[in-house]
C-alpha cells in the first residue's frame, strides 16, 4: 500500500477509536457536537460538492483593499482562478502534494495523539483533509506580503482543510485565515492549522471566522515554537451556529514568546467556544493572552485558557486576561482560566471578569447628549475593540471592526463611529 | 432660566435634599457652598438626571420645561451641562468622537444642520486653546490615562464645545494645583456670556478668587440657609459654617 493511503487509513482508525469528543470529556463539558451528526446525518464528514461560486461571488466576500497574496478555498477546494500564489515554490496547495508527493503530504497531515487538547476530530482531519496551504519558508526568508487565505462555504456538506506553516530559522510571515459563508443549508467547516517556528522565526496569524449562521465550525491551531521565536495570534469568532476553536502553543525553545488575543461575539442562539493551552516548556519564555467576549440574546460562550509551566521553565512570564460583557440576562458564559505550575521562579497572572455595561460611563455619555442606545453601542464596541487594536493591517482591522459592529443590537451607523 | 422649587431628594431612602429653592437667570454666576455631606453633589446630579436619586417632592423648570421629566440626553439637548466632580474614564471611546456625536445630536434636535468633519475639527481646535488642552489629548480615549487636572480641563473643554446655556460645575476645583486651577477658571471666565448661566458647586472659597460669582448660597443639611454676595464666601472662609446653621435655627 502506498505510504499516503496507509497513513490515511491509520488516521481514520484513530478517529474511529477516539470518536468525536463528547460532553463527558472535561474539555468538552459545555460544547456538545451531537448537533453536528443530528443535523448533517450519520456521515456528517461527507465532503461538499465542488463549488458553483464565480470569481465575482468570491471577490464580493473577500476583504477589500488588502495588499496580500490571496488563496481561495471554496467548499474545501482550491479555486486556482481566484488565487495568486507567491512567486517561488514556498507555497504549495495540499491538493497538489496529495496528488504528487506522498512523503510531504504525510508530513503535512501529521496528527499526534499526545498533543494538548487532542481529540478524535484532529485524526479525522488527517484522514479526510483534501486541501489547504502548505507554506515552507527557508531560513531567513521574509515574505514580502501577507498571505490571505479565504475559505468560503457555499452549500451543505463538509470542508476538511489542513494548513501547514513551516518557518525556518529567522523566517518571517503574516498569514490571515478568513472563514466566510453564504450557505443556507447546514454545513461543516473543519480546519486545522499546524505551525512550526524555527529559531527566531516570526509569525503573525489573524483568524476571522464569520461564517453563515447555518454552519458548524471546528477549528484547531497547533503551534510549536523554537528558540527566541515569536507568535502573535488574533482569533475573531463572529459567525456559525456552533463554533469551537482549540489553540495549543508549545513554547519549546528558550526565549520564545507568544501573544494570543481573541474576540467572540455570539448572538441569537449561537454557541462559541475557545479553548487555549500554552505550554511553557523552556526557560525564559513569555506568553500574553487577552480574550474578550460580548454575548447577547440566548448566546452561549465558553472560554478556557490553560497555562502549564513545566519543570525547568525558569523565568517564565505569563499573563492572561479574559473579560466578558453580557448584554442580555439570558446570555451565558462559562469562563475558566487554568494555571498549572510545576516550577518555582515564575511570574504568572490571570484574571477573568464577567459584567455588564458600566452605569457611570453610560450616564457620562448621556449627559453629553448621546442617546441611551448610542451610548450602549459606543461602550460595547469600545469593549470589543480593545482586542482589535493589535491588528496591524488597517484594511483587515477595519473589515473586522465593521463585521463586529454589525453584530451589535443597537443599530447605529458603523461608518460614523469608526470615522 | 432655571427655577428650583421646594426640591426634596433621597438616595437609597436617605433624605439628602430637604426643600431647595433656587432661581438662576441668564448671564448669572452662582456659587453653592457647603460642608461635606450637605447635598451639593446630590443637587448637581439631580439637575443632570443621574439614576439613583429619587425626587420625592418639588420641581425643576428649565426654560419653562419640566426638567425632571426629561432623560439626561434630553437635558443636554436643552442646554444643561454637568462638569463632573469625578470624570469617568472611557477607554476605546474617542474624545473627539464623543463630542461630535453629542454636539450633532443636539443640533439635530434643534433642527440645525449637523457639522461635517472639517467644521467640527476647526471648532475643536479653537476651543482646545481656551483651556490650553494639548491636541494629543483629543484623539485619546475619553479621560483615558488623564491626570486629575487634565480630566477637569477636559470637562471645561467639552463645555466650550457643547456651549450649554446652563453649566453646573461640580467641585471643578477639587484636586487641582494652582496652575491648573488658573487655566480651568480662565476657561470658565471666557465662556461667561449674557445668555449663559453658571452654577459652581464648591467646598472652597478659593475658586471664587478666580471666578467671581454674582450670588453665593450656603447649602447646609439639604437646605439653602443663606444667600449673599461675594463677601459671604469670605465670611464662610473665616468663620466656617456653624454660625449659618445657628443663625438659621435662631
Amino acid at each position: 500500500m502506498p505510504k499516503l493511503a496507509e497513513f490515511r487509513k491509520g488516521a481514520w482508525g484513530a478517529f474511529e477509536q477516539a470518536g468525536l469528543p463528547t460532553t463527558r470529556q472535561e474539555e468538552w463539558k459545555y460544547t456538545s457536537l451531537a448537533r453536528i451528526s443530528s443535523t448533517l446525518g450519520e456521515t456528517w464528514w461527507t465532503a461538499a460538492e465542488p463549488t458553483g461560486l464565480t470569481t465575482d461571488d468570491i471577490d464580493a466576500l473577500a476583504i477589500p483593499d488588502l495588499d496580500a497574496w490571496r488563496i481561495v478555498f471554496a467548499d474545501g477546494r482550491l479555486v486556482s482562478s481566484a488565487s495568486s500564489l507567491p512567486a517561488g515554490a514556498a507555497l504549495t496547495p495540499l491538493s497538489e502534494l496529495l496528488a504528487t508527493n506522498g512523503e510531504q503530504a504525510v508530513k503535512a497531515l501529521a496528527w499526534d495523539a499526545d498533543a494538548p487538547l487532542f481529540n478524535g476530530a484532529l485524526a479525522a482531519n488527517s484522514a479526510l483533509a483534501e486541501d489547504g496551504v502548505c507554506l515552507c519558508l527557508a531560513d531567513g526568508v521574509k515574505l514580502d506580503k501577507p498571505i490571505y487565505v479565504l475559505h468560503i462555504a457555499s452549500q451543505s456538506g463538509a470542508s476538511h482543510l489542513r494548513h501547514g506553516l513551516w518557518l525556518g530559522k529567522e523566517a518571517c510571515a503574516h498569514v490571515i485565515e478568513h472563514y466566510a459563508g453564504v450557505n443556507e443549508e447546514p454545513g461543516l467547516t473543519h480546519a486545522v492549522t499546524l505551525v512550526h517556528l524555527g529559531d527566531a522565526a516570526q509569525l503573525t496569524h489573524d483568524r476571522l471566522q464569520d461564517e453563515s449562521l447555518k454552519q458548524f465550525h471546528l477549528g484547531r491551531l497547533d503551534v510549536w515554537q523554537g528558540r527566541d521565536s515569536n507568535f502573535t495570534s488574533h482569533a475573531i469568532a463572529l459567525g456559525a451556529s456552533l463554533a469551537r476553536l482549540d489553540i495549543a502553543v508549545d513554547l519549546a525553545g528558550p526565549g520564545a514568546a507568544c501573544k494570543l488575543d481573541g474576540l467572540y461575539m455570539p448572538t441569537g442562539r449561537q454557541h462559541s467556544d475557545h479553548h487555549t493551552q500554552i505550554d511553557h516548556r523552556a526557560p525564559h519564555c513569555t506568553s500574553r493572552e487577552h480574550y474578550r467576549g460580548v454575548l447577547d440574546d440566548r448566546a452561549h460562550g465558553v472560554f478556557n485558557g490553560k497555562v502549564v509551566v513545566h519543570k525547568g521553565a525558569s523565568g517564565t512570564d505569563s499573563a492572561q486576561k479574559n473579560a466578558n460583557l453580557l448584554l442580555s440576562d439570558k446570555a451565558e458564559i462559562d469562563a475558566k482560566p487554568e494555571l498549572v505550575i510545576h516550577h518555582d521562579d515564575v511570574k504568572a497572572a490571570h484574571g477573568c471578569t464577567i459584567g455588564q455595561l458600566d452605569d457611570k460611563q453610560l450616564f457620562y455619555l448621556k449627559s453629553r447628549g448621546i442617546s441611551a442606545e448610542e451610548a450602549r453601542q459606543m461602550l460595547t464596541f469600545a469593549f470589543a475593540d480593545e482586542v482589535l487594536t493589535g491588528i496591524s493591517l488597517p484594511a483587515l482591522r477595519r473589515f473586522i471592526e465593521k463585521a463586529a459592529f454589525s453584530k451589535l443590537p443597537f443599530g447605529t451607523d458603523a461608518e460614523a463611529m469608526l470615522g | 432660566m432655571l427655577k428650583i422649587e421646594n426640591l426634596h431628594a433621597s438616595v437609597d431612602g436617605k433624605k439628602i435634599l430637604k426643600g431647595i429653592n433656587l432661581t438662576v437667570k441668564p448671564g448669572e454666576v452662582h456659587a453653592i457652598m457647603g460642608p461635606n455631606g450637605s447635598g451639593k453633589s446630590t443637587l448637581s446630579n439631580v439637575i443632570a438626571g443621574r439614576d439613583g436619586y429619587e425626587v420625592t417632592a418639588g420641581s425643576i423648570s428649565f426654560h419653562g420645561q419640566d426638567l425632571l421629566a426629561m432623560e439626561p440626553e434630553e437635558r443636554a439637548w436643552a442646554g444643561v451641562f454637568l462638569a463632573f466632580q469625578y470624570p469617568v474614564e472611557i477607554p476605546g471611546v474617542n474624545n473627539v468622537y464623543l463630542l461630535k456625536a453629542g454636539l450633532n445630536a443636539r443640533r439635530k434636535h434643534q433642527g440645525l444642520e449637523e457639522l461635517d468633519a472639517m467644521e467640527f475639527m476647526q471648532l475643536v481646535r479653537e476651543k482646545a486653546k481656551l483651556v490650553e488642552l494639548d491636541q494629543a489629548f483629543l484623539s485619546r480615549g475619553v479621560n483615558e490615562g488623564f491626570s486629575g487636572g487634565e480630566k477637569k480641563r477636559n470637562e471645561i473643554f467639552q463645555m466650550a464645545v457643547l456651549e450649554p446655556s446652563l453649566a453646573i460645575l461640580d467641585e471643578t476645583d477639587s484636586g487641582l494645583d494652582i496652575d491648573a486651577l488658573r487655566v480651568v477658571a480662565g476657561g470658565v471666565n471666557k465662556l461667561r456670556a449674557a445668555d449663559r448661566a453658571v452654577v459652581m458647586v464648591t467646598h472652597y472659597q478659593r475658586l471664587l478668587d478666580y471666578i467671581e460669582p454674582d450670588l453665593v448660597h450656603v447649602l447646609v443639611d439639604g437646605r439653602i440657609l443663606k444667600t449673599g454676595d461675594r463677601k459671604l464666601a469670605l465670611e464662610l472662609e473665616k468663620r466656617g459654617y456653624d454660625w449659618v446653621r445657628e443663625e438659621a435655627h435662631a
